[in-house]
Order: structure tokens, then sequence, then C-alpha cells
């Protein structure tokens, strides 16, 4: 392949750029919060709830993130008219289907975190007649954080390279149009520029951890 | 229903400054079928008899679809693939387009996970599977297929400097096909299958996979429909023959949603319309060079 050739495909796999960073940035944007409230729910004192929230957890880490991808693009459909307002979009899906499915990693994740904190914590709170809110955001948060961001890190590497799978909803991305382009040319090299591709993306990304890390290291 | 929309809308539009207005096709049409107003069908509709009107011989106008979504695998050329802009071409893009313009419906190209074709078609989200489909008894059964419009052959592929110079050479060599294809199907079918390495042909998930592996001398020997074959070897010059002993001849159609037969008519008629002005000629001639490579009525 020659260097103008190699230049035209990375164009061309750099149009499948967008739908990455759209389902990166909004997923993970989503997915903490909504994993934070599932962990919370798993603790609360209320049983049916932390166990509707276990199940939750249990089903979406248990099954295959395409496969939920399926039933909310293919599935939902076929629930018929009734339903017309679940009929989304092939983006839409994928932007619910990845949050609901790393909203439940990440409960996990934050669970981790909230483990590591010590009773003494929350007793010392007690004591300087601290509530509950106060307790949760001024004095749990900041400690879990810091205990779960290297989990964290590896979730949002894992949610990069898991963009490749909306092509299986006919969304193209990166991995598609480098598929595309090497059934075209019958070279491998269209392989090669994703590979770079990805990497950069996950360089930047680990960057702007390790600063977080470090920055977070009180 | 609205809010969704709007909110995907600025979506797609953030999608389309990341990737610097790259004029991407796909993009912007996913929201289209959905999007498109009661008016906008309205004007669509009142544009499909119009040009109907034109045409005699169209009579099942109000069965139509406002959109044509072709479900494509976009790696298959010459029959659908996709060039070095992410635009789709080949032979079918160019039928359908012809097609769609007759009967006066929107067109668009949609690559889908070949897997995943059979459900595209059953939830509506693709009009028709237009990509070098091979008819079989299977297909004619769960789909609505269209007359056949290209005869293609399973042939078997070889390296130039290979021993293999006809299919009885096959016995104790690696012989390889793409899953789920009509190549797969036809080399299981035939007598020398048992005779291949372990008895059984390595399956591939697509068939570039395969000639890549051909050319590693991971396999030994493919068999492929003649057409992508052909084209796949010229177009890159590799260092690969057909072998002139063929494993099976088949036609290729157009598969349809089951019972979808206004559509299926609606096309068929507008395709003996495009042979009789000399349309599908000039498409032949573009990617085959040569005017009678897609059959006519």
């Amino acid at each position: 392949m020659s260097w103008s050739e190699i230049l035209t495909t990375t164009s061309a796999l750099m149009q499948g750029l967008g739908v990455v960073l759209v389902l990166f940035f909004v997923v993970l944007a989503a997915s903490m919060p909504l994993g934070f409230l599932l962990t919370l729910c798993t603790r609360s004192r209320f049983k049916p709830l932390s166990w509707l929230v276990n199940a939750y957890i249990y089903v979406m880490r248990g099954t295959p993130l395409m496969l939920q991808l399926f039933f909310i693009y293919f599935g939902l459909p076929l629930l018929g008219e009734p339903f017309r307002t679940l009929f989304f979009d092939a983006l839409t899906c994928a932007l619910v289907g990845f949050t609901l499915n790393y909203a439940a990693y990440f409960a996990e994740i934050f669970r981790g975190g909230l483990l590591s904190i010590d009773v003494g914590q929350y007793e010392a709170c007690k004591v300087l007649g601290l509530n509950r809110w106060q307790t949760t955001t001024r004095v749990i948060l900041p400690q879990m954080v810091r205990v779960a961001l290297p989990s964290i890190t590896n979730e949002s590497i894992t949610l990069i390279k898991d963009t490749a799978l909306v092509f299986s909803i006919a969304i193209p991305e990166i991995l598609h149009y480098a598929k595309v382009a090497v059934s075209r040319t019958g070279s491998i090299v269209p392989y090669a520029i994703a590979f770079v591709i990805y990497l950069a993306l996950n360089t930047v990304l680990q960057i702007f951890f390790n600063w977080l890390e470090k920055r977070l290291a009180y | 229903m609205k809010k969704t929309l709007s909110f995907l809308m600025a979506l797609l539009m953030g999608a389309m400054l990341f990737s610097g207005c790259g004029g991407s096709t796909t993009a912007s049409s996913e929201a289209a079928p959905e999007a498109a107003s009661s008016e906008a069908a309205a004007s669509e509709a009142a544009a499909s008899e119009a040009a109907s009107s034109e045409t005699a011989s169209e009579s099942t106008d109000a069965a139509l679809p406002e959109t044509f979504i072709l479900g494509l695998d976009a790696s298959f050329p010459p029959m659908g693939f996709t060039d070095e802009n992410n635009e789709i071409i080949g032979v079918d893009i160019d039928l359908a387009k012809a097609v769609c313009d007759k009967l006066g419906m929107t067109f668009e190209a949609k690559p889908i996970d070949w897997d995943a074709k059979d459900m595209e078609l059953a939830t509506g989200k693709i009009t028709c599977i237009w990509n070098g489909l091979t008819i079989t008894d299977e297909r004619l059964e769960n789909y609505e297929m269209s007359r056949p419009y290209m005869e293609n052959d399973q042939v078997i592929v070889v390296m130039n400097d290979s021993d293999i110079n006809a299919k009885a050479d096959l016995a104790g060599r690696i012989v390889a096909a793409q899953k789920d294809s009509s190549g797969l199907e036809a080399l299981m079918a035939d007598e020398i299958c048992a005779s291949i390495q372990d008895g059984t042909p390595k399956e591939y998930a697509d068939y570039v996979t395969a000639l890549g592996d051909l050319e590693l001398g991971r396999c030994d020997a493919i068999v492929m429909d003649s057409i992508v074959a052909d084209y796949y070897i010229t177009a890159n010059q590799k260092d690969m023959r057909l072998l002139d002993e063929t494993m099976a001849a088949e036609e290729y159609g157009i598969g349809f949603k089951k019972g979808d037969t206004a559509l299926l008519e609606a096309v068929e008629n507008a395709l003996s319309e495009l042979a009789a002005e000399g349309t599908v000629a000039e498409i032949s001639q573009k990617w085959f060079g040569r005017d009678d490579a897609i059959i006519t009525y």
C-alpha cells in the first residue's frame, strides 16, 4: 500500500471516530451516576430494592453486551405498535444498551471502593454530627473515588474498544470501515491503521487518568 | 418520540462535528426513515405517483415504501462494496438506484452485519437484501425472492504456483469456504468433500480472511463465488487463479420480506423497463466490461 492510499484509508476510518467519541462520552457520563445510584440501592435497608438491583447487575454482567444490543434494537420492535415509543434509532439503542450494561459494572466498582472504607470513618462522622448526605458526599465519596479510580480507568479503556460492537446493530464505526477497506484492497494495512487509532485514543485516555490519579492522591 | 428524536439529532450533529463533516451518508440517513414528517410522506407519495404516471406499467404504488433501504454486507465487490471515501458502490447499488428513480422511492444503502440480516429484514429496518444473494431452496422459503438477475459459479481458487489443477486434486488438502455461504454448501454437497483434509471444509468469517490465508499457505484452495473471485484477483493483482472445473452453478436474486409481493413485482417490472431502455446493459458494461452479464427479461 502506498502512502497516499494509507492516507485516504486513514481518513475513511476516521469517519467512524465520531460514533466512537459520542458513545464514549455519553455512556461514561450517564453510566457512572447510574452505577453509583445502583450501588446505593444495593446497600439500601429496603431489602426488595437491594435484591432487585442485585438481580439487575447479575443479568447485565452475566450476558454478552452484543446480545443486549440485539434485544434493544431488534427485540423491542417485536413488541408491536403499543410500544412504539420504545422503537429507538440505532444510535439511541447503542447508547441505552451500553449505558445499562456499563452502569452494572460501575456499580460493582463503586461497591468495591466503598468496601475499602473503614467502619471507623462512619463512626467518626456520626460523632462529628454529620448527617447522611454530608457523610456520603464529603467523607465517603472522595475516598471511594480514589480507590475506585484504577478500575474506572480500566473500564473506560474497555469502553473504547467495546464500541466496535455497535456494527452488530448496523452502526458503522472504525473497525467496520477498516473491514470494508480490507475487503476492497485485499491488504491488511487498514487493520493496522485501526490498531493505531484505537491505541492513540487509549493513550490520551491513560494520560488523562494518570493525571487525575496524581491529583487525587491526597 | 419528539424528544428522543431531537436528542438524537443533537447527537448526530455532534457526531458530524467530530468527524469533521466527513459527508458520511450513513450517519445522516440513520434517522431519516422515522424522522420523515407526514408532510414529507405526502409529497413523496405525490412524487412517486407523478413518476409512475410516466411509466405505464406501475399500478401498485400505494404499497411502495417512501424509502427503499437496501441492506448489504458492503464488503462484497463488485456487487456491493465501500470505496475509499466510504461511499457504497457496486452493481447492485447501480441497479437499485435506477429502480428507485423509476418508482419514485428514496434510495438508501445500509451496511449491516451479515449475521443479523434476517432480523434486520424481519423488523423492517431494511426493505430488502440486494447483495449478490444466491437463490437457495431455504431462501425461497424464508424470503420473497426475485427472479434471478445474474449467473454465478462456485469456483475453486488456488495460488498460481499450486499443483492443484482439477477438483480431484483437492483430496487430502485444506479446502476453505465462507461460513453460511452457498460455496460452503456446494463443497459439502460434493463427493470430494469426504476426501479433503479432516473430511470437512475450513470455515472463515468472510472470504477476504480466507483469501489472506490462502496467500499465507494456511489453506490450499477456496470455494467461492466466481464473480467476487474474478473481481478480487484482477482488481488487487493477486497471484491466484480459478480452476476450469467448477463446483456448482447458481443464480443471484433479491430477497424481500415474506409477503412483500407488491414491492417485489414493482421492482421486477422496473428492472424489465430498465432492460428495455438499455440501462441494465450500461451497468453491466461498466462493471464487467460486457453488456450481457446481467440477465434481462
